[in-house]
């Protein structure tokens, strides 16, 4: 009885230490990981205000850029799924052992398109527009891309790559009387399947832009095929 | 670390929160690593004989280290570092690097050699010897990447095998985690359910017998895998690395001595288990 409860404290004290020890390392450790989570934020606010604009595609984000950004540094690759759809409890998680290093397509990382869509351009028009009121001329210049104007773009086919930190993506964008006819994964170079965005290549051609969904979980993908929409669609420019 | 860390949650708007979690590895790895000379813990090594000033994450990942190394006798003793090297195990699997050191460790050194200083967090090695973090480090960023993560509630982290399961799956349930064979690929030999803990086995499968019982630094052969269910990663990383050199009946006990679950299959897939080990149906 005596040696029981003898144990019992040992072994609290240690599960309790090792939960100090995890309280500690991330109490003091926050800060540091906060510049990671500063980048990411950073990089995400670019990716939002780079609503294309058709007729500079090429200067709203760089196509190097996401290469620089990532640096995986001392980890090996990471990657970021979505379980939601995924398959149901019958097929539980497998633990490999301790070192192993699992086949990436042992993770079946799912496309989730999230609902968002990036504000149509007629919309923030008009918010321009309300927010420069005293400025007619700024109206008249704003009232025009409501229909589109001159063609922005040399008919043809061009191919761009984009870069992610699991392979690159090169699309092709078909242009034709001066408008994107369709844009395709010509290449998917990624340990993971491109299957997980094959709902962003359409919506090239129906936004007549870069500008696809994000992708829940496959975010790195999904910047890699806008990335090479933009580099393909910067080759079209007139 | 030579791992591939996935992290799934559940609900959207986690991006930074697992961008930071992320961040744990590669600061946890940068400083625990035996394989970079310039590693705090390498530093640390060249500099026997001198209490040293250690970071947070160097001082908690060794205090546990020889916390448990105390409580199991030895089984786990994180001064198995040059005997490792001694056996080959001193390539790093990712990158083919070979660990360099001048650190000539004596034969007969353990866990007692490592001193902690409490009020100074100063760590320092009575005598020359390597260390080696192994089992403790990648547990402790699991652990603290599921802080981070912890307002999301529902989410798996797998960093290589070590994962920590919170909260429920998508159907609403404790996760169901599926033990592999340790002798047939593709197949599961039991599954366990959790929910806000961590899982962990240590196998003999994988890179051969990379588990040396510290006690007299041979390879152990009475287990095949060790199974450990705990509140954390750390925790059942470390028990099912000492669970391992122990065997199935000691190991067991250890288990059941720390409240904590676990499943041991032998080389003749017998199966050892602690009474509370929830099954998944």
């Amino acid at each position: 009885m005596a040696e029981n409860s003898s144990n019992k404290k040992v072994a609290n004290s240690l599960v309790a230490v090792s939960c100090a020890a995890v309280l500690a390392v991330y109490s003091a450790g926050y800060l540091r990981t906060r510049s990671a989570a500063d980048r990411f934020e950073v990089q995400a606010a670019e990716r939002r205000t780079a609503i294309p604009v058709p007729s500079e595609p090429a200067e709203t984000v760089p196509v190097s850029e996401p290469a620089a950004r990532l640096a995986p540094a001392a980890v090996s690759p990471t990657e970021v799924t979505d379980v939601r759809s995924s398959e149901p409890v019958e097929k539980p998680i497998v633990i490999a052992s301790a070192e192993t290093m699992p086949e990436p397509s042992s993770v079946s990382p799912v496309a989730v398109v999230e609902a968002p869509v990036p504000a149509p351009a007629p919309e923030l028009t008009v918010k321009i527009a309300e927010l420069a009121p005293p400025l007619p001329e700024h109206k008249i210049e704003i009232a025009a891309p409501a229909l589109p104007p001159a063609p922005k773009w040399k008919d043809g086919t061009y191919l761009g790559w984009g870069t992610s930190r699991h392979g690159d993506i090169q699309a092709a964008v078909v242009i034709e009387n001066g408008r994107i006819a369709s844009a395709t994964i010509a290449q998917c170079r990624t340990r993971y399947s491109c299957d997980v965005i094959d709902k962003l290549p359409p919506q090239v051609a129906q936004r007549q832009s870069p500008d696809v969904d994000y992708v829940s979980r496959a975010t790195q993908s999904a910047d890699a095929f806008y990335y090479a929409v933009v580099e393909a669609l910067g080759k079209a420019k007139n | 670390m030579g791992t591939i860390v996935t992290i799934h949650v559940l609900r959207e708007g986690a991006d930074v929160a697992i961008e930071r979690a992320f961040g744990w590895f590669d600061e946890i790895e940068r400083v625990c690593t035996r394989f970079s000379q310039s590693s705090e813990l390498m530093q640390l090594t060249a500099q026997a004989g001198v209490a040293v000033p250690a970071s947070p994450i160097l001082y908690e990942a060794v205090q546990f280290a020889r916390m448990l190394a105390e409580e199991t006798g030895g089984a786990f003793d994180p001064t198995v570092g040059h005997r490792m090297a001694a056996r080959g195990f001193n390539k790093e699997h990712r990158t083919g690097e070979i660990v360099r050191t001048d650190v000539v460790p004596e034969d007969d050194v353990s866990y007692r050699d490592v001193q902690l200083d409490p009020e100074r967090k100063t760590i320092l090695l009575r005598r020359t010897l390597t260390l080696d973090l192994g089992a403790v480090a990648k547990g402790l960023a699991v652990d603290a990447a599921a802080r981070e993560l912890e307002p999301f509630k529902d989410f798996a982290i797998d960093a290589g095998g070590d994962l920590y399961l919170g909260g429920l799956n998508p159907q609403g349930e404790p996760w169901s985690v599926g033990i592999r064979h340790p002798r047939r690929d593709d197949e599961m030999i039991d599954s366990v359910r959790v929910s806000n803990q961590a899982v962990c086995t240590s196998g003999d499968y994988e890179r051969g017998q990379h588990i040396l019982d510290p006690r007299n630094g041979s390879s152990t052969h009475a287990v095949a895998s060790a199974t450990v269910v705990a509140s954390g990663a750390m925790l059942a990383d470390a028990l099912a690395t000492a669970a391992f050199v122990l065997g199935p009946e000691d190991g067991i006990q250890l288990l059941n001595r720390m409240g904590v679950d676990g499943l041991i299959v032998t080389p003749d897939l017998n199966h050892y288990e602690t009474r509370g080990l929830r099954h998944a149906a």
